[in-house]
């Protein structure tokens, strides 16, 4: 067998314009971790006990592949990992690649932040909830917004009237953000605001900000995280009234230019993979359509003069944690190192913090049941050990009764003391990347990397992920995996506790449901409220600031925040931006 | 044989799509023409695009627990335009007792997370081969 004495890297060619590596080989005298002898000395003795032990033996009638279809073998050994240069590959939690951990302390200088979910009915009623879950030991709020909100409708706006206060809370106004965040001291709290889709992101995170003005906390002080995702509103529940793509992507660069220039300690964009995965993709294509979002988003701000350092350390990420448990903590170290290439190799960036990709994990909501649901707190406990054992910086446990309400009080808390238990009782954080090294971990991570690397080259060949969106391809990739991943459930090929095996008839739900609590009353007589006080000369002014914004193409998020100043409502936003780039006629499948 | 026609619809402003757009392909698969109407549908449109298309079921898909409020809206115009023959039915994150609540309304099965989609096949070809059995 020929030993190459040089390391191959991956390196691109200057000029090359399609794929992301060409192999070329670099001058590096190669450093192997194993000893050529060593590894074919555990060749020859693990074919042997092949033959000897394990194929004398019979194997259980399943195919042993991951969840996206990688095949898993019996045993791993260090023959697997034989290329591994422990320097270039693994290296050290902080530096490059970055795949051990994005800092060099990890959790034994922090723990990841803590941060559950809340939003329902009215801003009095989900202020509650958080100060509840912060004073149960949240390290942060994580906002959710209800379905008008997130698709920047009014409560009153006559589409709203069966959704208002149900998936989140209703916010109209500033006078709604104001009383969301009564009373919580958000100079020191940070704030993860579940902005899915950009048409809302663009009024709600205007109207935080000008709540923190308003509160005189200074934007250069504002610690947080907004979701302002494009994919959101263009290729996962797209509707026949949403922004055209290129609305969609401008008003969320417009928010991570602003960010950039005023709000520095802000995550202006946190690439949601989780809601892809929740629409269906499998993890291979969570992770590469994250990443290609992400290069899409650099490349136009880098378009509109601004250098790779000034916005990408702030550029932020959001997975999920999924059942497959290994596969999970290989995705997520596998994002890792490609994201470090990409940024390094591709954009030339130099800050380290432009190199790491930080992320959020949601344990995987279509993965809980409906059926028997407190085997949902075993299942949410599984996935976010696989976050934590795969480096996030902040996770959120869905509670147990996930498939079937908004979380109860009490299933919040438990939601909340798995992660406290978790935390201060496995000892999972007293050392950093513990799963490093592993045959098993280190292959499977290699081989994820290959795949999302190709799925990214494939939708670089087709222009990139903005084309990809126009064209009705990633739309049909999500619903294919959801319907291949259904079907692996029906024929129990994929088995699921409670629902495919192990079935309780006739069974009696052993927990209380969630009320959402009366809101659009509320909101109608808020909004009435504040239409007449406020003065609709400012307000005139704010829409036509807008509207000369649009005809400039200037950025959107300046003249939104002042506009949100004068009580102009998410929904008179919506409609200005509407009328002038209009909408769009989405691929339905 | 005539296929069965059924409508698919999101009603609301709820944005999960996944568990319709499995249900459209799994009826599909089995046979049956299957009209989708995408998101957002108000319960007008719905009830509009079934009198037009000729389906003899509606499949409302809602995860928001806006349930009650739409469904009766959709029986009631149903009824109003004369076709409360159509069968609906539905799914998403709905309690037993609004599930009982709606049967009394005159909705058909309500299927919950955790369906095997061959339940809804077989459901709809039972109740509207029935239907036209009685009517024959």
């Amino acid at each position: 067998m020929g030993e190459s004495p040089f390391v191959v890297t991956p390196h691109k060619v200057k000029g090359a314009k399609r794929g992301f590596f060409k192999r070329v080989i670099l001058m590096r005298p190669k450093k192997s971790l194993f000893d050529t002898d060593s590894i074919e000395e555990i060749r020859q003795e693990k074919e042997k006990w092949q033959r000897e032990a394990y194929g004398t033996e019979t194997e259980r009638e399943e195919v042993f592949e991951t969840l996206s279809g990688i095949p898993i073998e019996p045993i791993y050994t260090p023959e697997h990992i034989a290329d591994i240069d422990y320097i270039r590959d693994l290296g050290f939690p902080g530096e490059e690649p970055f795949i051990r951990g994005v800092h060099p302390t990890m959790y034994r200088g922090r723990t990841w932040t803590q941060r559950q979910l809340a939003g329902f009915g009215p801003p009095e009623e989900t202020n509650k909830r958080y100060k509840f879950l912060l004073q149960q030991g949240a390290m942060g709020v994580n906002g959710v917004f209800d379905y008008p909100t997130l698709r920047g409708y009014d409560s009153i706006d006559p589409q709203a009237y069966a959704d208002v206060g149900r998936g989140g809370v209703a916010i109209d106004t500033m006078e709604d953000m104001r009383i969301l965040f009564d009373g919580i001291p958000i100079e020191n709290v940070s704030s993860s605001l579940v902005t899915c889709q950009p048409i809302c992101n663009i009024t709600v995170q205007s109207m935080y900000f000008a709540n923190a003005q308003a509160r005189n906390i200074s934007l250069k002080e504002l610690k947080g995280t907004s979701q302002n995702d494009f994919l959101m509103e263009t290729a996962i529940t797209i509707a026949p009234d949403v922004s055209p793509p290129k609305l969609s992507f401008k008003l969320s660069c417009d928010a991570i230019e602003f960010c950039t220039k005023y709000a520095p300690r802000w995550n202006p964009i946190s690439f949601a993979g989780y809601n892809y995965r929740e629409a269906g993709c499998t993890a291979i294509q969570e992770a590469a359509f994250v990443i290609a979002n992400a290069i899409a988003c650099s490349e136009e701000l880098i378009r509109r003069g601004l250098k790779v350092d000034d916005f990408a350390p702030r550029l932020s990420f959001f997975f999920s944690g999924h059942s497959d448990f290994f596969e999970e903590v290989a995705k997520y170290r596998a994002a890792r190192r490609i994201w470090y290439r990409v940024m390094k190799e591709r954009f030339g960036a130099k800050d380290p913090r432009s190199l790491a990709l930080r992320f959020h994990v949601q344990t995987a909501g279509v993965a809980l049941t409906a059926q028997q649901p407190l085997n949902n707190i075993a299942r949410a406990a599984y996935h976010a050990l696989s976050a934590v054992l795969g480096g996030a910086q902040s996770v959120h446990i869905d509670a147990y009764d996930e498939a079937l309400c908004t979380p109860t009080e009490l299933s919040s808390l438990t939601a909340l003391r798995t992660q406290q238990v978790l935390q201060l009782e496995t000892r999972v954080t007293h050392t950093i990347d513990p799963l490093g090294g592993s045959y098993f971990v280190e292959s499977l991570t290699n081989q994820l990397e290959k795949k999302i690397v190709d799925l990214l080259d494939e939708i670089e060949g087709m222009g990139g992920i903005v084309k990809s969106v126009e064209s009705g391809w990633i739309h049909k990739e999500i619903s294919g995996a959801a319907y291949e991943y259904q079907k692996a459930i029906e024929s129990g090929e994929m088995p699921i506790v409670g629902v495919n095996c192990y079935r309780i008839e006739d069974e009696k739900l052993p927990i209380e449901l969630f009320q959402v609590p009366e809101t659009l009353e509320i909101q109608r007589e808020k909004l009435e409220r504040i239409k007449k006080e406020r003065s609709s000369t400012n307000v005139q002014k704010a829409l036509d600031a807008i509207l000369r914004c649009c005809e400039k193409d200037g950025n959107l998020m300046e003249v939104v925040v002042k506009a949100v100043k004068a009580y102009v409502t998410e929904g008179e936003v919506t409609k200005g931006l509407k009328r002038f780039y209009g909408t769009w006629n989405p691929p339905l499948f | 044989m005539r296929k069965i026609r059924i409508l698919l619809a999101k009603p609301g402003l709820d944005g999960h799509d996944r568990g319709v757009k499995v249900v459209a392909r799994a009826l599909c698969d089995a046979g049956m023409e299957v009209i989708y109407s995408g998101l957002h549908q108000e319960p007008a449109m719905i009830v509009e695009t079934a009198l037009q298309e000729g389906v003899e079921g509606i499949g409302l898909s809602i995860l928001s627990g806006a349930h009650n409020t739409i469904f009766s809206k959709v029986m009631a115009l149903l009824k109003e335009k004369g076709i409360s023959d159509v069968v609906v039915f539905g799914g998403g994150t709905i309690p037993q007792k609004d599930r009982d609540r709606l049967k009394s309304l005159g909705v058909g099965e309500i299927f919950t997370p955790g369906t095997n989609t061959e339940d809804i096949v077989n459901y709809l070809k039972k109740v509207l081969e029935t239907r036209k059995e009685s009517k024959t």
